[in-house]
């Protein structure tokens, strides 16, 4: 098998011709060469491995109150046997809270948190605004007219104060929570989408398949998606960073992750009045959101950079 | 070659898209069924409750409700049981009779009559003997201000934003959302405060108060968390003041709904929570476990037998011979609001939480409401499941503690009364001595114990702390602490930052501490509570003496006292000030919410009170 497939790369330098090289490995070149990009794709590719393996990561049960269970203080600094902490004392990297909980252990678990709520509350949103984009844009008229007026209202509020609107007339929970922030993040992707499908509903190719007799759908998905794809990738990752943020601020607010659920804006709110007292709790939760964020805005930055051909150098 | 390079990267695209999609389909099936869960927390979510009722005080009172429900209140035109009259320009206010009726429901009320005997002379006359007069009197809600200032503002309106007093300051400014500024009143009758500007501002973080306090920008604060005790306390430009603790923290249930019907339920989760393990991880030096409902200070608060011990294996048993021995899922409902009866109110939640399900496996869901919402949804026996507050001590009397949460006029908050509470709490409230009480509110502690409307968890020890260098710093067990007579060591201007915002400043329709302790600055009682202490002392009154009986309060005004705005207090001030609150068909009867929740908790009952529907 090997050498058949060698035979033809030998022969190569006898055409001195190089096959174009795919717009999609352009991209990913391009992607690869800027640093930021990277970095940022790294801190993604370590978060989703922190989620994945927490239950082997994380040292205790996040949820498990340890008074009676270890002679240890509620909100006792990071003791970290390596840095010298005594080693009867039993080892919480980054303290505990104010419920005698293992800090290291709640941060590790709130990566899940985090990520499932990224992904979710993304992947809602694309699917809905990718559906209503198609719609109006391809459908046009009055159709167009009404879905996106109603996206423009939705605009038109504060991002985070519709989402609380809307929580709290769902009530609170991480549930409630993401499905606000996707629904108030639709309209970015209805926009991105519709302005594809303007773009490209009039090319000449559109028309053929339309005269070769391609359903609507077909077209779509032949001809439309693969357009409209990248721009909804950057916006997505994007977006993901965003909704993270937007989470954990509802949470901080107490209409997100209801506890004991490990989740890094309760955890934050729960613990702002010691900011004093026991900093620990309040700068590893932040630090966590930003770090999360910072990744997700790095990739997305990366991504548009490396897909969109008139910022190609 | 052009078309294989298409087909690729369509394959790519919808494989990216799928890997977004995919977790979301998943999620799909979990996320329906929570949201139609939600409904349950709707009364949470609808906040149009009227904010006022901040403190636990609030609605306790609802006058009647028993007689109420009597449909008889089809009611013939209601013909007043009582009114003002004035005769030779002295007010008498009355009801006909103590058994007179309105509206088809009897008068409920304590007092028969308040009357003017002569300018410097008030005459309290009681329907039954009333050994807490004095500690009522003294109340903040009772703080007296002129007729004529009651009558101009009619009853509301200025009336809560500029109170006029005799106190040893006046309201010089009130910026909503930002402070309030007192000056100094030179017509004081007693020692003149020591600042000439007095400020209150207000923040609800802990964090934020010791902030300015270090920063110095205020010269006290309420209420420092308890993990910063010892930080003020080694810190030399700082002084920490604990306030005893006279007051309780509770978890309530509702005996209305399932499964807190059962008495067993409700004893296995007395058994099933050790309160020892919250007080001592959760609250500052000084607290203790309620080993009653009532703190130990107030006369004859703890007889009886003491509270049911943390007993685990014997909850689960009672549990499951109640039919749960698997647990159940319930809610567990309270307002992140810090008070000296729960300073980590989300702390404390969790680890209800996180015991019941360990020991009884019982699984909570935690319901943070709005203040103002929760406290409606208490007192109207709305909440389902547990749910966390507590009281602070306004006066130092059993009656104060238990006859507002168990007695006949109490709030739904735990459901249906216990008759045979409700009569032994009737019975001791009429008896003066504490030796006579004694036997009667053991008796009654011992029923507590026995319905177990409630769990006691514990009466918290909270601090304020100041600069080091005001002197007369002092701390009060019933949170009203006298800043006149402290001097912000030298300075003219005296800044005290709490909790939250006064609501309003007429205290006679203000239950919450915040509120009261800015009342008294400005108004005084007839009587006041001594400075740091819970004994009654002269005010405005030099005396008050009752007869035999305890049936007849007669008190003398000070001679010289002048209201800040320099008119001379007299007895029609004093008929007056009580009046508005007392006869709800007046039309000066209006205050803020026009619940005078206080009024009708201390002297049992309105007069000309329409029934409840």
């Amino acid at each position: 098998m090997a050498t058949t497939t060698t035979a033809p790369a030998a022969s190569a330098p006898l055409t001195q011709m190089r096959a174009p090289e795919s717009l999609w490995r352009q991209a990913i070149r391009a992607f690869f060469r800027q640093r930021s990009a990277v970095i940022g794709l790294t801190i993604i590719v370590l978060l989703v491995l922190v989620a994945l393996l927490a239950p082997l990561l994380a040292p205790y049960n996040p949820e498990q109150v340890l008074i009676g269970i270890e002679d240890v203080q509620k909100r006792a600094a990071p003791c970290i046997h390596l840095l010298g902490c005594a080693a009867d004392q039993p080892q919480h990297i980054m303290g505990t809270d104010g419920n005698n909980r293992d800090e290291w252990s709640r941060i590790i678990y709130g990566a899940r948190v985090s990520l499932y709520v990224g992904f979710l509350t993304v992947g809602f949103a694309i699917i809905l605004g990718v559906l209503l984009g198609a719609l109006a844009g391809y459908v046009g008229g009055w159709v167009d007219n009404l879905i996106m007026r109603v996206l423009d209202v939705l605009l038109a509020f504060p991002a985070l104060l519709l989402a609380i609107a809307i929580v709290s007339v769902l009530g609170p929970g991480l549930i409630n929570a993401m499905l606000a922030i996707a629904i108030v993040s639709i309209p970015a992707y209805a926009r991105v989408m519709r302005a594809s499908v303007l773009a490209v509903k009039q090319e000449e190719y559109v028309a053929a398949a339309r005269v070769v007799g391609a359903s609507p759908l077909a077209i779509l998905l032949q001809h439309v998606m693969p357009n409209a794809i990248s721009p909804l990738i950057v916006q997505g990752t994007l977006g993901i960073g965003t909704a993270i943020l937007e989470t954990a601020a509802l949470s901080f607010l107490g209409l997100g992750a209801q506890p004991p659920t490990p989740e890094w804006g309760s955890m934050l709110s729960a613990e702002r009045n010691q900011v004093f007292s026991a900093p620990h709790l309040v700068f590893f939760p932040g630090l966590a959101i930003m770090v999360n964020v910072l990744g997700f805005n790095l990739l997305g930055d990366g991504l548009r950079d490396a897909l969109d051909p008139r910022l190609r150098r | 070659m052009r078309l294989a390079h298409v087909s690729w990267r369509r394959s790519a695209a919808l494989a990216l898209l799928l890997a977004l999609l995919i977790p979301l389909l998943a999620a799909c099936g979990g996320s329906a069924p929570a949201t139609t869960e939600q409904p349950t927390a709707a009364p949470a979510a609808a906040t149009t409750a009227p904010e006022p009722t901040a403190a636990p005080a609030a609605a306790t009172t609802a006058p009647e409700p028993t007689a109420a429900a009597e449909p008889t209140a089809a009611a013939p035109a209601a013909e007043p049981i009582g009114g003002l009259k004035e005769d030779n320009g002295l007010a008498v206010a009355s009801v006909t009779a103590c058994d007179a009726e309105y509206a088809g429901q009897k008068y409920a009320g304590l007092i028969k009559e308040i009357a003017a005997v002569d300018k410097s002379t008030v005459r309290f006359t009681m329907c039954s003997p009333d050994p807490a007069f004095l500690a009522k009197v003294a109340f903040s809600s009772f703080g007296i201000q002129p007729a004529a200032h009651i009558q101009e503002t009619g009853g509301g309106g200025d009336l809560l934003n500029k109170p006029i007093g005799t106190g040893p300051y006046a309201v010089d400014s009130w910026t909503k959302g930002d402070n309030v500024t007192f000056k100094r009143n030179d017509n004081y009758w007693g020692e003149k405060a020591k600042a000439a500007t007095l400020v209150f501002r207000w923040s609800t973080e802990a964090a934020q108060r010791l902030l300015e306090l270090q920063s110095g920008t205020v010269d006290g604060i309420d209420n420092v968390a308890p993990d910063d005790f010892a930080k003020v306390k080694g810190d030399s430009s700082l002084q920490l003041i604990e306030r005893p603790a006279l007051n309780v923290m509770y978890v309530g249930m509702n005996n209305t709904y399932k499964p807190f019907d059962n008495e067993k339920v409700r004893q296995a989760i007395a058994m099933g929570i050790d309160r020892e393990r919250i007080v001592k991880n959760f609250y500052p030096a000084g607290s203790e476990v309620a080993k009653y409902f009532t703190p130990c200070a107030i006369p004859n608060g703890c007889t009886g037998d003491e509270w049911y011990k943390f007993d685990p294996a014997a909850a689960k048993k009672m549990l499951a011979d109640a039919g749960f021995p698997n647990g159940f899922d319930t809610e567990l409902a309270y307002r992140d609001v810090v008070r000296g009866y729960l300073p980590q109110p989300n702390q404390v939640a969790e680890d209800i939480q996180a015991q019941l399900k360990q020991n009884l496996n019982i699984n909570i869901k935690i319901n943070k409401m709005e203040s103002g919402a929760f406290l409606a949804a208490a007192s109207a026996g709305q909440l389902q499941g547990l749910f966390m507050l507590g009281w602070g001590a306004d006066y130092p009397d059993q009656t104060n503690f238990l006859d507002y949460h168990f007695g006949t006029g109490a709030s739904k908050s735990f459901g249906d009364k216990f008759d045979d509470l409700t009569a032994a709490l009737k019975q001791a409230a009429a008896l003066a001595g504490d030796d006579k009480r004694k036997p009667v509110y053991e008796q009654a502690n011992n029923l507590i114990k026995k319905h177990i409307p409630m769990v006691p968890v514990a009466h918290g020890g909270s601090a304020v702390a100041f600069k080091a260098d005001v002197k007369g710093a002092h701390t009060s067990p019933l949170g009203n602490e006298i800043f006149a007579q402290m001097d912000p060591g030298g300075r003219d201007t005296f800044v005290w930052m709490q909790n939250a915002e006064p609501i309003s400043m007429y205290c006679g329709d203000e239950t919450d501490g915040e509120s009261l302790r800015a009342c008294n600055m400005v108004t005084e009682g007839l009587y006041a509570y001594e400075k740091g202490g819970t004994k009654s002392v002269p005010a405005l009154a030099t005396a008050c003496d009752p007869n035999a009986d305890l049936t007849v309060w007669t008190c003398k005004l000070r001679d010289g006292v002048k209201f800040s705005d320099g008119t001379p207090l007299t007895a029609n001030d004093v008929v007056t000030t009580y009046y508005v609150q007392w006869d709800a068909a007046s039309p000066l009867h209006k205050g803020n919410t026009g619940a005078f929740d206080y009024f009708s908790g201390l002297w049992g009952g309105f007069m000309n009170q329409k029934p409840a529907k």
